[in-house]
């Protein structure tokens, strides 16, 4: 028995240089955000554990990823090495920007990691519930200014998604855009808007230190080491999550899926995958095969419906 | 400001044309905006200024300055510069149109030499042979060192997968 | 223990000779990509960074801190000596920093840009040891109609960009405002003027606007030229600059600080809006008002001191809170996260040490910086005596990398061909080539912030002069406005047709 396992683990060292390839990874964002991040430590992990000896990142901006994901799709259709990384803001991206190219054209791998949003306020708001919120939400939901990304983001869809569920009409919901995660986190801590929406990891930082109160989160159960409630547990069927995740080209064979997916898989499984994911701080949500379709396909479809209730997709 | 051409004063009369074509352009791309504008929600939400009203201002900024050009125009305010050599202006765009229809086919450093070599002829620099050569040994440290070194990714041809491999 | 003792023992630490040569070498990596155009500090830190790795954290900041200052000081030697901003930042400099360059004063518009960088940047980090924590308090009580109200000021004060025709200075502001509205809307996300092109989705690119309308523009300018100016570059007098250089210069140096530090720390303010300021700001106070436009050296010291004391101070609500207000800002997080270095409210209190070290390199850096640069000038000058068919064929390759190594679709290098040859034609006819970048990058700033404000307070208008900051920029603009106004009004009575017939 121990021979057989010792065969197996010779055979497949062997194996593993006759069958590696090289990957170059679409990053569909500008250097410095977080796909991109993705995409680089994916890079290095790769090569690190000898999964594939080289690979190469292309950053392709704009559009909340579309741009890159449409020169994807015309570029590398049949090609197992192209491999690109996007989320859940690409979904809600794809639909805002009416892109003809969708996630249906490309072949989804798994999901790499995931953000939990975080809704909070300023220490000094008198606001300490979720409930409460919401009750000054339905009184008059103008009086409610809530900061967070860009328009059709996440945090847009997270707080369409709560006014829904709260019974109050999410386009008239008061939602102030700002372009970049500094802004919106100095609005907050300035008392300029009532609420805040973010990730988790965003505003650990601050609650932490007292200057943020953290209301709820928006993951199926309570996180471990954060103390406060689910947005389900205050009483409304909200959960989601920002996940990242990657897929390969349209058009390929059974065979070149699976040996790219079984790439994936030991990336996930190595140890250098797991240090980088504790030292970035992001949390593995790793999901292949039929289960990750099967998810995808809810979050798309969910998704749509939120931005058509907000008004953002006709 | 760029006053590489200092801009003489001259009859009225020669500066009218250019006028013309300028606040026709700006009335041009004030009406752009103002189709596009129409096209938008017009819903400005709780700040009640929405996506097309500040365009809207630009266009009726750009209609407001295309009339004052015509009127300084016909006074004679514009000034008429001085007589240009078109054939180098074509020599520079010839480079960068070309970089722009060859740069994923032929890769970054040739194209860029070809950019290279026509600037230069353009500059009266000859023969174009001998700028191009100049400009792939230019080109080929600059792939070098942000390509490689850097890990900038610039398209790479045939040239570039010869000397740098893969 | 206190700041003071634990900034000495950073710097102590600092002393150390591999650590000053890891200073040099960020220092000489920063201003040699810094200095292509179109590569700002943000892709310059990001493509450098890389090299940092596996340094220890000393010696890996140290570096970090180099190469941003070398980053940020590079733009401005190419503004100076061949009209080609590498930034937004330096694009004022290019105005008064090249026709100083012209006039064969290459040497001491480089010199007192070195110099001013050297000032603030030294005055601006110490600034940012002492008073951070005092100076992101009052930096957070800044919302929106705050904003607003700066861009506003920003706007009127910075027709001083204009050049010698009200009519021809706006008509270029305004087709940069124009420009700006391309893109989709940040607040509502719809789409403006993108006709479908995935491309301009994102708006028009900063940088490629910059580098078209003034490298590209300026090369088929200056090649179209039948008589091409001999010795419009040649040295005259010293490449040092002269006592009544200095005389002129320190007022400039120490009022861009204090004009570029508050401003870079605010989060919604920036190096290019903090060199604006400046530039106004000199244009009004200068004793040489008729040098202006026509090679001022307050126009070089004053900005150029501007955008380095706020690129320090985007480091007050980065280290202090976390919040990275830059692109530059955001990928220097990235940098800090290499060493478990998480910012936040608390960073200064759990790792001290690392933040001294860091504040500690920033100094050591910024004085390499000016040890390396200033000898380096007179090698600078005479890049401008390379014959003009290879410096401009070299402009050209350089200028067109940046775009082809961040976005190398055919649109963005279309675009830089169409604005290249806008940049010409307004050149041809006297139009000012800066209030074009200024209004694309003020435009978007004012409307949002306008649009947030309004939205904060439901629509109701007299939010924007509700604080007594706002109130009190809002009423700086309108004394700015109108007292030139009234002026020309008693003066000669004929304000309209002045403006409309471009009497100088």
């Amino acid at each position: 028995m121990k021979h057989a396992i010792l065969g197996v683990a010779f055979a497949a060292a062997l194996a593993v240089p006759a069958f590696a390839q090289d990957y170059t990874i679409m990053a569909p964002a500008n250097p410095g955000g977080g796909w991109d991040g993705t995409a680089r430590a994916m890079q290095e992990v790769l090569q690190a554990e000898g999964i594939a000896p080289s690979v190469e990142v292309v950053n392709v901006p704009g559009a909340g990823g579309t741009v890159g994901l449409a020169q994807f799709v015309a570029d590398s259709a049949g090609d197992p090495t192209k491999l690109i990384v996007g989320g859940y803001v690409m979904v809600g991206a794809i639909l805002t920007n009416a892109s003809p190219v969708t996630l249906k054209d490309v072949t989804p791998i798994a999901r790499l990691t995931g953000d939990t949003q975080a809704i909070v306020v300023p220490a000094a708001s008198e606001i300490q519930t979720l409930g409460d919120l919401v009750e000054k939400l339905k009184a008059d939901p103008g009086a409610v200014s809530w900061a967070g990304g860009s328009a059709g983001g996440t945090d847009h869809i997270t707080v369409g998604l709560l006014a829904k569920a709260a019974g109050v009409d999410p386009t008239k919901i008061n939602y102030i855009a700002f372009s970049g995660g500094g802004e919106a986190m100095a609005a907050i801590l300035g008392n300029q808007v009532t609420a805040g929406v973010s990730s988790v990891g965003e505003f650990q930082e601050q609650v932490k230190a007292g200057t943020m109160r953290l209301l709820a989160v928006s993951s199926a159960e309570r996180l471990p080491g954060i103390d406060a409630p689910t947005i389900k547990e205050a009483g409304f069927d909200v959960v989601l999550e920002n996940w990242r995740m990657v897929a390969a080209a349209p058009g390929l064979t059974p065979e070149q899926v699976a040996k790219i997916s079984a790439d994936m898989e030991k990336l996930n499984g190595s140890a250098g995958w797991t240090k980088m994911l504790t030292d970035k701080g992001w949390t593995n949500t790793y999901l292949a095969g039929d289960a990750f379709a099967t998810q995808l396909d809810a979050d798309i479809a969910a998704t749509e419906t939120v931005l058509r209730d907000i008004g953002l997709v006709k | 400001m760029s006053q590489g051409i200092s801009p003489e004063r001259r009859p009225p009369n020669r500066s009218r044309g250019a006028a013309f074509i300028i606040a026709a352009g700006l009335a041009g791309i004030a009406a752009l905006i103002l189709v596009d504008a129409a096209g938008l929600k017009q819903d400005g939400g709780y700040a009640g200024v929405g996506p097309g009203d500040v365009p809207r201002i630009i266009a009726y900024g750009l209609l407001v300055l295309s009339v004052l050009t015509v009127v300084s125009g016909l006074k004679g305010d514009l000034p008429r510069p001085p007589r240009q050599a078109p054939a180098p202006v074509f020599w520079i765009l010839g480079g960068l149109l070309g970089q722009v229809a060859f740069l994923h086919v032929v890769g970054f450093v040739i194209s860029g030499a070809l950019l290279f070599g026509m600037t230069a002829r353009g500059f009266g620099q000859r023969p174009l042979w001998k700028a191009v050569a100049v400009g792939i040994g230019l080109a080929l440290v600059i792939y070098g060192v942000f390509d490689q070194l850097l890990q900038l990714n610039l398209p790479a041809g045939p040239l570039e997968r010869l000397i740098f491999g893969g | 223990m206190d700041s003071f003792s634990l900034l000495m023992q950073g710097l102590s630490a600092a002393m150390d000779p591999m650590i000053l040569l890891y200073a040099l070498i960020g220092v000489t990596l920063g201003t040699a990509v810094g200095v292509l155009p179109g590569i700002g500090p943000a892709l310059t830190v990001a493509l450098l960074l890389p090299v940092t790795y596996g340094l220890d954290p000393a010696g890996s900041l140290i570096m970090f801190a180099g190469i941003y200052y070398g980053g940020m000081y590079g733009g401005s030697t190419t503004s100076i000596l061949l009209n080609t901003p590498g930034e937004s930042a330096s694009i004022v400099t290019a105005i008064e920093g090249n026709q100083m360059a012209r006039q064969g004063r290459g040497g001491p518009a480089l010199a007192t840009a070195a110099i001013g960088s050297f000032v603030a940047g030294l005055i601006a980090t110490l600034l940012l040891a002492f008073l951070a924590p005092q100076v992101v308090k009052l930096a957070l009580t800044l919302g929106p109609r705050e904003y607003f109200a700066l861009m506003v000021l920003a706007f009127v004060t910075v027709s001083a960009t204009f050049g010698d025709s009200a009519l021809r200075g706006l008509t270029s502001l305004f087709i940069g405002l124009a420009l700006a509205c391309v893109g989709i809307d940040g607040l509502t996300g719809a789409a403006r003027l993108t006709y479908g092109v995935p491309q301009l989705m994102d708006g028009i690119e900063t940088t490629t606007l910059a580098v078209a309308l003034f490298a590209i523009g300026e090369a088929l300018a200056v090649a179209a030229m039948l008589t091409p100016p001999d010795g419009m570059h040649k040295i005259t007098g010293s490449v040092r600059m002269t006592a009544t250089d200095w005389r002129r210069s320190w007022k400039a140096w120490l009022r861009g600080t204090f004009i570029g530090f508050p401003i870079g720390s605010m989060p919604a303010g920036g190096a290019d809006v903090a060199s604006f300021l400046s530039y106004a700001a000199e244009r009004k106070l200068t004793r040489h008002p008729e040098e202006f436009g026509k090679g001022a050296i307050e126009g070089v010291a004053g900005p150029e001191a501007a955008n380095n004391a706020a690129a320090a101070g985007t480091l007050v609500p980065l280290l202090t809170l976390g919040l990275p207000t830059t692109a530059t800002a955001a990928i220097m997080l990235a940098g800090f996260q290499q060493f478990g270095l998480q910012p936040g409210p608390l960073l200064f209190v759990m790792n001290a040490e690392l933040v001294w070290t860091l504040i500690a390199s920033l100094l050591i850096a910024n004085l390499m910086l000016v040890v390396l640069n200033l000898p380096l000038i007179g090698l600078w000058i005479k890049l401008l005596s390379i014959p003009r068919p290879w410096l401009y064929g070299g402009i050209l390759l350089f200028a067109t990398l940046g775009t082809i190594g961040v976005n190398p679709s055919p649109v963005e290098l279309g675009m830089l061909i169409l604005f290249g040859l806008m940049g010409y034609g307004m050149r041809l006819y006297g139009y000012p080539i800066a209030p074009v970048v200024v209004g694309l990058i003020l435009g978007p700033m004012a409307e949002q912030q306008l649009r947030r404000a309004l939205s904060i307070a439901q629509g109701d208008w007299t939010t924007l002069v509700a604080t007594p900051v706002s109130a009190t920029l809002l009423g700086i603009s309108a004394v700015f406005l109108i007292v030139p106004m009234l002026m020309r009004l008693r003066g000669r009575g004929r304000v309209l047709s002045q403006v409309a017939g471009d009497a100088d």
